[in-house]
């Protein structure tokens, strides 16, 4: 997945001065990403329309205070995550997914086992026929820990560089690659048990 | 290198990050371990299946949407936006703010639950005449009792007169407080439960002395005649007290000639003295005729003292004011005087101390 061209400093500025065609190209330019990484963190179209739109009002609201514009990308994408978490948080205590049990815990190498997501097939590969990828891929995601599903959301999805990562998340590159090694092990695991 | 550490690096393989000669004794391992093997082939579709994600479209009507949002939010009253803001902040900032407001809701609903039975007591400290008052409720207090006075020379009885009621009144203090209290507390009960509508605090402080008059009254015992005596020091302790007899002092240059004078002046004005002990003579006078007699004594001779709140004070507090009068003496000599004064309401007792020039 390439990541998408940055936003102009200039259009920046134009917002920042309170220019709603300015404010409107960013809305343009970035709601794509912005709705995309909502969804794969709540894995649902409405609730990230919503976490989408409550993010560019934040950036409306405070755009006046950004300092350096190249950082708007990094910026933009702290917000999103950031609504992410606290929208996770409030969604879990209302109980609002009610399909296969967000709040089990993740496997480990421990032996902790989730419920097992049952299908008909033993095959993978005749479950890639059957269904959806993405919707099986999207499952998976959910039954991670929130911290890993961001690490393999920005990076494997929306194709973040480890520097960025790093940057967007406070932590070493090093830490960054093993936790997503983690993740993608964890991920690994949850869809093979979800197939048999 | 064991399969472990190889599985640690299936992520660096995929990604290409390993070095060459990393890559190498991976792919050694790997070509040699058929569950390793599996394991990164399992890998890779995985991270197949995970990349080959697409991205999902935004749905139709977002921006105007999102346009409304921004409309309402700016419309929106405040306190909405606060509670807004509020939800956004991270659980770090609201859990501390929410404890303090927690604890300090504790202390104040343990403040609260003191305060209610300390203002019961104060309720009750206030009704007690005998406890330290506030200004306020002194003044409250002397206006109920001045209220008493205006209602006392209405009917007739004159304030300053020292009366047999009055002696028996002050001799028992103890049912006075006693009943005064157990009076008391159930209406305080009641004042409690009535809290819409509590008594005004001068209707409660003017009631308690009439009921505890009263009731000293009922209880007061009739004097037996055999015991008059032996209790009549406190009586005249307590009757002076209360209804101290008049004390002139006077200056005088010639004793015997002022004696005399004295004695005229008593039998003019209606009275009769009671007693003459070298300086100190008690002589009863009818009430009406006492601002007269008193007058005239004023005329024979100025008084060291004139104040009469002075010389009321050295009554009530000293009986002793008289220097080479021998205390005993005069005290039963005064006992039995103020007995008989005790007896005629409607006379007063006057004192008056002779003092050589």
């Amino acid at each position: 997945m390439k990541p998408s061209p940055k936003v102009q400093k200039e259009t920046i500025e134009s917002c920042k001065a309170g220019d709603e065609k300015a404010f409107t190209e960013i809305v343009f330019h970035s709601q794509k990403k912005v709705f995309n990484i909502a969804y794969r963190m709540l894995g649902n179209l409405e609730e990230a329309k919503d976490l989408a739109q409550e993010v560019f009002i934040s950036v409306f609201e405070s755009i006046k205070d950004l300092k350096e514009e190249v950082k708007f990308d990094a910026w933009l994408t702290q917000i999103t995550l950031n609504h992410c978490r606290n929208r996770w948080k409030y969604l879990k205590r209302r109980k609002y997914f009610n399909s296969d049990s967000l709040d089990d815990p993740v496997e480990t190498e421990d032996g902790n086992m989730p419920r097992a997501i049952v299908d008909p097939s033993d095959n993978p590969e005749t479950l890639y026929e059957k269904k959806s990828i993405q919707h099986f891929i999207q499952r998976g995601l959910l039954k991670l820990k929130e911290d890993q599903r961001e690490l393999l959301v920005l990076r494997d999805l929306q194709g973040f560089s480890y520097e960025e990562m790093g940057k967007l998340l406070g932590l070493p590159e090093g830490t960054i690659k093993s936790k997503l090694h983690r993740a993608r092990m964890d991920l690994k695991g949850i869809l093979e048990r979800a197939a048999h | 290198m064991d399969c472990e550490k190889v599985r640690d690096r299936f992520s660096s393989l995929w990604e290409k990050e390993l070095t060459p000669s990393e890559e190498k004794i991976v792919k050694e391992h790997l070509s040699s371990c058929p569950e390793c093997q599996k394991e990164f082939e399992r890998f890779e579709k995985t991270m197949g299946w995970l990349r080959s994600v697409a991205e999902v479209e935004v749905p139709e009507g977002f921006l105007p949407e999102l346009y409304k949002k921004i409309e309402e939010r700016k419309r929106a009253p405040l306190g909405e936006e606060v509670r807004g803001r509020w939800l956004g902040f991270p659980l770090s900032f609201k859990l501390p703010v929410q404890a303090v407001a927690m604890v300090a809701i504790v202390f104040l609903v343990l403040y609260l639950t003191k305060m209610m039975p300390m203002e019961v007591f104060r309720l009750k400290d206030a009704k007690q005449p005998s406890f330290p008052l506030s200004e306020e409720k002194k003044s409250e207090q002397v206006l109920s009792q001045k209220e008493m006075e205006k209602e006392r020379r209405v009917s007739g009885a004159p304030p300053e007169t020292p009366r047999p009621k009055d002696v028996d009144l002050a001799k028992t203090p103890v049912p006075r407080e006693e009943k005064f209290e157990g009076a008391y507390v159930p209406q305080v009960k009641a004042e409690a439960k009535k809290v819409e509508t509590p008594p005004s605090r001068t209707e409660v402080m003017a009631y308690p002395p009439i009921e505890s008059k009263e009731a000293a009254r009922a209880k007061a015992p009739t004097p037996e005649p055999g015991k008059i005596e032996k209790g009549l020091a406190a009586k005249e302790k307590s009757a002076v007290a209360s209804k101290p007899p008049r004390e002139i002092i006077l200056k005088v240059s010639d004793r015997d000639k002022m004696i005399s004078k004295l004695q005229e002046l008593v039998k003019q004005f209606g009275g009769e003295m009671v007693t003459a002990e070298e300086n100190i003579f008690l002589a009863s006078l009818p009430t009406g005729s006492f601002p007269e007699f008193e007058k005239e004594l004023m005329g024979l001779s100025p008084p060291t003292q004139t104040d009469k709140a002075i010389a009321k004070k050295q009554a009530a507090g000293n009986l002793t004011a008289a220097p080479g009068v021998k205390r005993e003496e005069v005290d039963e000599k005064i006992k039995e005087l103020a007995k008989r004064a005790a007896d005629q309401e409607s006379r007063t007792m006057v004192r008056i101390l002779l003092i050589q020039e």
